[in-house]
């Protein structure tokens, strides 16, 4: 879709992932043209692109942590985690992402340095060749079922106190800090109450370890950590945009927690 | 069997499995891996590096103090399911996997494990 003012509509609300959407933008390009990518957050990133390699950064507005990018003549691979994060940052879901195509802004176009597109598609594990999962629209949810193939684990939004109440008696403590299900609980007094206190001490750390579990920063992530998940007590720890979940679990807990994870049609 | 056939038995019985690989945590290092999943060094690094997360505090702690020390991590994102197997014997050793959600992931973790046990084991 081309709006008024030359730039054009590459990610959808609805989208489900639109930095993926992003960089295939980029990977289309190959001579050199300065990339202006506009979120409906109100964020841009500007981009020299050229021959599928990203260039630079010559603009960032709406968004912190791009000095180093800002500052570097053209990217070396040393930019690529600062870049990934940008451009993850910029592509929020849930919001329209738009890109304006432009003359190149500095000199090297013939230069055939920068980052590849490609690099940066593998450390997000985004296919370049776009895939119909990827701009589905959420409002028709996936079929869910043990033979469904490759379907799509909720991305967004997922209540974690629905996913409790879904992973039914098997799940027997467990409670919910931060977000709009801030102290959600359930379960015997003493076993909760040594949740909350483990919580209280680490929840941060928590935190940083779920992020170093995720293949993108602060997206959904659950864990379930036991023995051997099948026999015993496991724990299970998840989050979801600023909720986090932690629980016990009891018996074999690895299918009823992935169709829990995966919402009410799993 | 070798281990590559190892693991290539593990992705023929189970189609969802994308990528199994069997790493050395301890030099974290994935040492040889089968699936359809078309991946990169720094695919399996970062792979590598989950699995160890996993297996670290303060989870981990938190495990051991209630129920003992862990030997199996699933983490659930948006896209797949990973699955992280350790030995019981040499805890070094690990199976790290990514699955498509519609596994039966109760006998892919029973299949696992019978892998990684006849992997340390020699056989």
């Amino acid at each position: 879709m081309v709006l008024s003012g030359g730039s054009r509509v590459i990610a959808r609300p609805t989208d489900r992932n639109p930095v993926a959407q992003l960089l295939r933008t980029a990977n289309e390009t190959m001579l050199g043209r300065s990339l202006e990518f506009q979120s409906s957050t109100g964020a841009s990133v500007t981009l020299d692109v050229v021959g599928r390699r990203v260039l630079r950064v010559t603009a960032c507005h709406g968004l912190s942590g791009a000095e180093a990018c800002l500052g570097a003549e053209v990217l070396e691979d040393d930019h690529k985690d600062d870049l990934i994060k940008l451009l993850q940052a910029l592509a929020a879901p849930h919001h329209e992402l738009r890109v304006i195509s432009g003359p190149i802004g500095r000199g090297g176009a013939e230069v055939s340095v920068g980052l590849p597109v490609a690099l940066l598609a593998d450390l997000l594990l985004v296919e370049l060749n776009e895939i119909e999962s990827d701009s589905a629209d959420a409002g028709g949810a996936p079929e869910a079922g043990p033979d469904a193939g490759p379907e799509e684990l909720p991305s967004t939004g997922t209540s974690l106190t629905g996913f409790a109440q879904r992973l039914g008696p098997a799940l027997i403590a467990w409670l919910i800090q931060g977000g709009t299900e801030d102290g959600q609980s359930s379960g015997p007094d003493e076993m909760v109450s040594h949740l909350v206190g483990f919580l209280e001490d680490e929840r941060d750390s928590v935190l940083r370890q779920l992020d170093l579990m995720c293949d993108t920063p602060g997206e959904p992530v659950c864990l379930l950590l036991g023995i051997t998940l099948i026999e015993g007590h496991s724990i299970v720890c998840a989050r979801a945009q600023e909720a986090l979940m932690l629980g016990v679990v009891e018996g074999d807990s690895t299918q009823s927690a992935l169709a829990a994870w995966r919402g009410p049609a799993g | 069997m070798s281990v590559p056939e190892s693991l290539g038995a593990v992705v023929k019985a189970f189609p969802q499995a994308r990528l199994v690989a069997f790493a050395d945590l301890s030099a974290r290092m994935i040492l040889t891996s089968a699936g359809p999943m078309n991946t990169t060094q720094e695919h399996l690094d970062r792979l590598c590096h989950q699995a160890r997360t996993c297996f670290d505090d303060p989870l981990f702690s938190l495990s051991v103090e209630a129920f003992g020390e862990p030997h199996t991590a699933v983490v659930m994102g948006p896209a797949n399911v990973r699955v992280f197997l350790r030995s019981e014997i040499e805890p070094a050793d690990a199976l790290c996997c990514i699955c498509d959600p519609g596994i039966d992931l109760p006998a892919f973790v029973a299949k696992i494990r019978d892998t990684l046990d006849r992997i340390t084991n020699g056989g």
